[in-house]
């Protein structure tokens, strides 16, 4: 009996140290997220030399002084559209196409859709960024250096793999007795994927344009080898411009660096639980 | 018969309009540069125009890859891609796992908060993460004011405790006296002592121009001439620059593995569980028996997006050190990328490395599909 007693005891003080233990290390981490991003929000209100002063105090006169010269000296004007484009063009590119070969693969039989399926999956893990000097060749060998449509282009080649495994995988769970029996109402493959598949889509699509619309909008490895044009940029490589000449300027930098946070932000604090839905179904190997 | 065959037309067709747009992109973006670089990496190529441009160039051997293999560079950044996939391996999925456990055992409450918090790293720009952490980490940035303020913190109070002991502080004025320089000498030690030739009468001397001063300045005074300025010169310093580097990878991907664990542990059936812990298993048989053997497929898709993620954290190290100083915190991505754009151009090279980083995903490509195989089927 006492020996029950006993174990309980040492019971409830093992899970209360183990609950400690867990608040202690998930709360440091948590700490470790929010105070850095909140420095940085917070440095951005302080002119550069009210930071080399002090940087861990609150502002004394905030100024949004750093923000309107940042936005002018940065291009950001020029900079939100060009994501934007690239952002939405790429993910309803990587989409639409995806579901259209994920449809041809997975609802019209045919001997070309084992290898080229396979193809495709083995490009899963195949990134781009290891391509970067062939791609940078290749787009100059095309014409197509500095211009949107080589950033388009790869976006959407880059993203296509795991697309189209997702999507084919979302296509083959939809009943192949709906597709036959519009085929036999005299229905062409185009309008079956227009009017059937794409409406029951919606689900992949949404995780797809969840993994794309962040992934497109913060890349910065592959669109800093294809253009070099301002007109062309995006928000990263805005914000990269204000490590170099710009890095001691501190003000300035904090501010285009939450300029340039602040819309995924806003897009994660929306979208959060569909974003971490699509991260794990997203996260395939092949 | 006639009926049927067109029908199989229609069908070729369609099938060829819907699989071949995305084929060709695919081809254009993945197949094509891997070609190309196979053709580069062997020739002569350096720079201009490609076909009929004024420059010949053509096959010139394996050169290029034998003065990769022959360069200490590379096997530098090569290691430091190890380091990266160590962090994750070690670091992240540890991590990312014990996080999503204690909110899937419901250990901690808010699991919605916790899991949002972590994952915003992801995020965020990896430019902003850099030259965030890069000020962090520089040596005049945060971390050098907090540990500076507290050193300077610790040493008032011993000057405030050697003032009232030695009657140095007189209705909140200085004023100094023989024992409070032999007590402040020994407060500062051999470091502080070096700074006179003669330590006794030239810190007299100094202690006196102060006297009648209010005791604040004074302080002030002596802190700014006996605290070291400590700073944290880790991204200046070749042997410790990576380590911040690797914390930040830490720090951005730990709360993508979380998401990953979180979400497979969630397809377990919460009831084997409960019935488990009712027949009296212990958590630990918990973990062990259930959930464990659930998670293997998962850890080992980590794992493997660790690999293939090392070889393409280009961005985070491009922007964070640019693979300083002295090259330390080169990546292969970052290698390559100097060997193409920085200084004179060397294609070949930068292409058989680039060839070298594919091959390496290749391998990768071969062991997932024998991981599977082992562990059977997709858990995802």
């Amino acid at each position: 009996m006492s020996d029950e007693i006993k174990d309980t005891a040492w019971t409830r003080l093992g899970d209360f140290l183990g609950k400690f233990f867990a608040y202690f290390i998930m709360v440091i981490f948590a700490l470790m997220t929010i105070y850095p991003l909140f420095w940085l929000v917070m440095n951005s209100f302080k002119t550069t030399s009210e930071f080399q002063i002090s940087q861990l105090a609150w502002p004394r006169a905030p100024t949004f002084d750093n923000y309107k010269q940042a936005w002018w000296m940065g291009d950001f004007a020029l900079l939100f559209p060009n994501s934007f484009i690239y952002t939405i063009g790429a993910t309803a590119g990587i989409i639409f196409l995806s579901l259209l070969a994920g449809f041809a693969f997975a609802k019209i039989p045919s001997r070309a859709t084992k290898p080229i399926y396979a193809s495709f999956v083995v490009g899963i893990l195949l990134t781009t960024n290891t391509l970067m000097i062939p791609l940078f060749l290749e787009m100059n060998l095309l014409q197509l250096y500095n211009t949107r449509a080589a950033v388009l282009l790869v976006y959407i080649g880059s993203g296509l793999p795991t697309a189209v495994y997702l999507a084919t995988e979302y296509v083959r769970s939809i009943p192949t007795a709906l597709v036959e029996s519009a085929r036999i109402d005299g229905a062409g493959f185009f309008k079956i994927f227009m009017k059937i598949i794409l409406p029951m889509s919606i689900p992949v699509a949404t995780t797809l344009a969840i993994l794309n619309i962040t992934g497109i909008w913060n890349e910065f490895a592959l669109i800093n080898i294809l253009v070099s044009k301002t007109e062309l940029k995006s928000l990263p490589l805005g914000m990269f411009k204000f490590s170099g000449s710009l890095s001691t300027d501190y003000g300035k930098q904090f501010a285009a660096l939450t300029i340039g946070m602040m819309p995924m932000l806003l897009f994660y604090i929306i979208f959060r639980k569909q974003i971490t839905k699509g991260v794990a179904a997203g996260a395939v190997k092949g | 018969m006639a009926n049927r065959r067109k029908v199989d037309y229609e069908a070729r067709g369609a099938y060829w309009m819907m699989v071949l747009p995305a084929f060709i992109i695919y081809l254009l973006v993945m197949a094509f540069p891997i070609v190309l670089s196979i053709v580069l990496s062997v020739s002569n190529y350096s720079g201009g125009q490609m076909f009929g441009g004024t420059e010949k160039w053509g096959f010139a051997g394996f050169g290029a890859y034998a003065k990769v293999f022959a360069d200490p560079l590379f096997w530098n950044a090569l290691k430091n891609n190890m380091y990266i996939v160590a962090v994750s391996v070690f670091g992240q999925i540890p991590l990312g796992f014990f996080f999503a456990y204690i909110i899937f055992r419901r250990t901690v409450r808010w699991p919605d908060f916790w899991q949002s918090v972590l994952y915003v790293p992801n995020i965020i720009s990896v430019i902003v993460v850099a030259l965030l952490w890069q000020t962090v980490f520089s040596p005049h940035g945060p971390l050098a004011e907090v540990m500076n303020a507290i050193s300077r913190h610790s040493f008032e109070k011993q000057l405030n405790v050697l003032f009232a002991a030695t009657g140095a502080a007189v209705n909140g004025t200085f004023a100094p006296n023989d024992s409070l320089v032999t007590g402040l000498l020994k407060l500062v030690g051999t470091a502080g002592a070096n700074m006179f030739e003669n330590p006794f009468p030239e810190l007299k001397d100094l202690l006196l121009s102060f006297q009648g001063s209010k005791i604040p300045e004074v302080m002030q005074a002596l802190c700014n001439l006996f605290v070291p300025g400590w700073s944290p010169e880790f991204l200046n310093r070749p042997d410790v620059a990576m380590l911040p580097v690797l914390f930040v990878i830490l720090w951005m991907y730990t709360g993508m593995y979380l998401i990953l664990f979180l979400a497979n542990m969630q397809k377990i059936d919460v009831q084997i569980i409960e019935a488990a812990r009712i027949d009296g298993a212990r958590e630990s048989q918990v973990m062990n028996y259930i959930i464990l053997p659930a998670l293997t497929g998962t850890i080992v898709n980590s794992a493997i997006l660790a690999i293939s993620g090392s070889l393409s954290s280009f961005a985070l190290v491009f922007a964070m050190t640019g693979g300083g100083p002295n090259h330390v915190t080169e990546i292969l991505a970052i290698y390559m990328y100097n060997k193409a754009f920085l200084g004179a151009s060397n294609f070949p090279l930068a292409n058989a490395i680039s060839l070298i980083m594919v091959l390496i995903s290749f391998i990768l490509i071969i062991i997932t599909k024998q991981l599977e195989k082992r562990f059977g089927g997709k858990e995802e």
